[in-house]
């Protein structure tokens, strides 16, 4: 599992996640992503397309960020996921707390507002 | 699985340790790899797996005692059937509610999803305690 950083603009943090959101895959990177996001009160997008799968561990680590993001007035926006990711986050609602949008442009826009 | 796999059968046993349980992942997946099941089958397979092996290694032990835990996948030509054993505690996994549908981040539930997720993809779940004193949890996923 890795993440990479970039500046979007405007403030705006783009992260992309490579890999597996499987327990060990979180275990990776959980703890550098909050660390990278919440501090600073980001608006993030984060770049699903290249994550091929994602457990309950993944959910939770989004809606941990999430939360600790709002709180602190920042945002995060999750895009691009693949279409056994995007049952996942249907399954579990996670859609319905975190907005989660088809591509960067509607993930950008998303954050924005 | 191809056709003429249909008794194909995996079986793995490793530590319920988080390192045991990331090299148990990847024997597994590596073991599909080579009957070829993928798609959303191959998907849920991995998710049960991920979900059902978290449960034991995060709260098989809260005692600390050595855990170990027996996978095996069987394509029993309707129905792809994994089956757990652990020695962990008693846990029967039909016994946990799913968490309520999220009104709001702030209210959200942390955790609960991973029942959730093998219960959303099962045909059905069966457990057992068995005579040696350990859980089993058998669930069924569709057939490709």
């Amino acid at each position: 599992m890795q993440l990479q950083l970039a500046d979007a603009g405007d403030g705006v943090l783009n992260v992309l996640l490579v890999g597996r959101l499987d327990t060990p895959g979180v275990d990776r990177i959980e703890t550098s992503l909050t660390a990278q996001l919440v501090p600073r009160a980001a608006r993030a997008m984060i770049d699903l397309s290249q994550v091929t799968f994602i457990g309950s561990g993944g959910i939770r680590m989004f809606i941990t960020i999430a939360r600790s993001l709002v709180r602190k007035g920042g945002k995060l926006v999750l895009y691009g996921a693949q279409p056994l990711v995007a049952q996942v986050f249907e399954t579990t609602s996670l859609n319905d707390i975190v907005p989660v949008r088809a591509d960067a442009s509607a993930a950008a826009q998303a954050v924005r507002g | 699985m191809p056709n003429d796999a249909h008794a194909a059968r995996i079986e793995i046993r490793f530590p319920g340790t988080h390192a045991g349980f990331a090299q148990g992942f990847l024997e597994a997946r590596q073991a599909l790899d080579a009957h070829g099941l993928a798609g959303g089958p191959r998907y849920n397979a991995e998710l049960v797996f991920e979900e059902i092996t978290a449960n034991i290694v995060c709260h098989g032990s809260p005692d600390g005692h050595a855990l170990e835990v027996w996978f095996t996948l069987e394509d029993c030509g309707d129905a792809i059937v994994l089956t757990f054993e652990d020695n962990g505690v008693p846990f029967d996994p039909r016994t946990r509610p799913d968490p309520p549908r999220q009104k709001s981040l702030e209210e959200a539930r942390i955790g609960g999803y991973g029942l959730m997720l093998v219960r959303h993809a099962a045909t059905s779940i069966d457990y057992l305690r068995t005579a040696a004193g350990r859980n089993r949890t058998t669930v069924r996923l569709p057939h490709p």
